[in-house]
């Protein structure tokens, strides 16, 4: 099976708290599959430790066959290039236009002409639904729902072979939410670029995912597709997808 | 009992050395890989220069001011001790290797902590509970290089010029002070005060300059890299940035003195 993430046996802890337990979870070449969990349930330290941004204790990460735990830096580097991340908070440089954020990985990354990276730039930042009128404006001056297009055009810049969403419709309105939705789907079924995304939006989840990973207490409990997620009758699923105060969680 | 708080006591003590060793090993840790990743190609020279304007050409009307009034009024302060011994025309040189060898370095420093360790720290603190660190990183570039590395370099290469700038500043403050308020002779004053000058006078405070701007940018660096805690914890940092440089700038100065005199 052609995997682009295989993570195998993922443990990380901060001090004597256990976050990660043993995690196991392989993304397919051009399939989304989706971590749901509760907050705090580790889903950003996942995503972390799969990027290298954060160092586990001990488990295998590989993103395109590179086992990440044992590359040099300047390898970790190269694998990185072929990977996109949309941080929940968009996380673009302050500093920097909104083209010099997209065209940040082309130039300083690959090492293309600051022409043909803005060119690149200009092509992604219509691809999220933008106009040009904006590129020169700063972060500060974006909405919410425009700074996460941004992080997205940045995101898919480089042409990545994978994405990682990291809770990509928090703080966002419905009708927002539901454009980067559509954007994510345009990103995966019609680029065809695999991606691992965060969420404890359900709407969301439905609307993105191929493939459902449940995180609780420090491991997957549950796996399934978008069909199986309505029908499983596993209380824990239940509970989170119904949103209802009683159950499992609540104990 | 007692022996219990005793032994409470040496564990707290252990503790805090512990700590202390374990930051001295961090902050050693950060430089190095600091270095390393810089001088290593590629080299970001847009940044070194976006750098080089804030440390050196922003810096400039704060360190011009503080050295012109710090050499007024040395100067004032020397005539009132002197002109008792009838010394005064020890008052040129007097100004002229307190501000090369002590005041200019120092203040310059500390200005420069003040104003530029404190925003650093800002800055790269916010952008790391932001996490636009994290994401220079999976856009596959060394924040090491790209945010650490220009920040020492034109530090330490900086600080020094400005320390000159500093000296020249703080004498033409003397030397107004002298020759337009305490009516010294002008061709006297300068005369006095180039007459016993040695090269190692400013030479030692360009040194000390270099010093004081790797330490200022490598604090105020350290601190913004490992900000956590939102803002608060950014407002901590720049905290902790700016007296950690200030306490250091002035026990540095301290060792080097002994070493260069």
């Amino acid at each position: 099976m052609d995997y682009v993430i295989r993570v195998e046996n993922l443990k990380k802890s901060f001090g004597s708290r256990i976050v990660l337990d043993g995690i196991s979870l392989n993304v397919k070449r051009r399939e989304s599959y989706v971590v749901i969990g509760g907050s705090g349930s580790g889903k950003s330290v996942l995503v972390k430790c799969i990027l290298g941004l954060v160092k586990p204790k001990s488990g295998t990460v590989e993103i395109n066959g590179q086992n990440m735990m044992h590359l040099p830096q300047r390898a970790i580097f190269q694998t990185l290039l072929k990977c996109g991340v949309l941080f929940q908070g968009g996380a673009l440089f302050d500093s920097l236009n909104v083209i010099e954020n997209i065209s940040f990985g082309l130039i300083y990354g690959y090492g293309k002409s600051i022409k043909e990276a803005y060119r690149i730039a200009m092509e992604k930042l219509e691809l999220v639904d933008l106009g040009v009128e904006i590129a020169k404006a700063y972060p500060a001056e974006l909405s919410g729902g425009m700074k996460k297009r941004v992080a997205l055009a940045r995101a898919i810049a480089t042409d990545p072979d994978v994405i990682f969403f990291d809770e990509p419709t928090t703080g966002l309105d419905p009708v927002t939410s539901g454009t980067i939705n559509e954007l994510i789907v345009k990103c995966t079924k019609e680029i065809g670029i695999s991606a691992l995304s965060i969420t404890h939006d359900i709407k969301s989840l439905k609307r993105i995912s191929d493939r459902i990973g449940f995180l609780y207490k420090g491991k997957i409990i549950w796996e399934g597709t978008n069909s199986e997620l309505t029908t499983t009758d596993n209380p824990y699923i239940r509970q989170f997808v119904d949103g209802t105060p009683n159950g499992p969680f609540s104990h | 009992m007692c022996f219990k708080n005793r032994r409470m006591f040496l564990v707290r003590i252990g503790g805090l050395f512990l700590a202390f060793l374990s930051a001295i090993g961090n902050v050693t840790m950060f430089s190095v890989n600091s270095i390393v990743s810089g001088i290593m190609p590629p080299y970001y020279l847009k940044q070194i220069v976006q750098q080089a304007i804030q440390i050196g050409y922003f810096s400039l009307p704060v360190v011009g001011m503080t050295a012109l009034f710090a050499g007024m009024a040395m100067t004032l302060q020397c005539f009132s001790g002197f002109s008792e011994l009838t010394a005064e025309n020890a008052i040129p040189s007097v100004v002229m290797v307190a501000m090369t060898r002590e005041l200019g370095p120092v203040l310059t420093a500390l200005m420069v902590a003040g104003r530029l360790g404190a925003s650093m720290t800002a800055e790269i603190g916010t952008m790391r509970v932001t996490e636009q660190i994290d994401a220079l990183t999976t856009l596959s570039v060394n924040s090491y290089k790209y945010l650490v590395f220009p920040r020492i370099l034109t530090g330490t290469i900086l600080l020094p010029f400005l320390v000159f700038i500093d000296d020249v500043i703080g004498i033409l403050g003397g030397y107004i002070v002298g020759v337009y308020y305490l009516n010294f002779n002008a061709a006297n004053y300068i005369h006095n005060t180039f007459a016993s000058m040695k090269m190692w006078d400013v030479g030692s405070g360009l040194i000390k300059g270099a010093v004081f701007g790797f330490w200022i940018c490598l604090m105020g660096c350290y601190h913004g890299y490992f900000s956590k805690g939102g803002a608060e914890g950014v407002g901590r940092s720049t905290t902790n940035s700016v007296v950690s440089s200030s306490i250091m700038i002035l026990l540095l100065d301290c060792v080097l003195t002994f070493v260069l005199f």
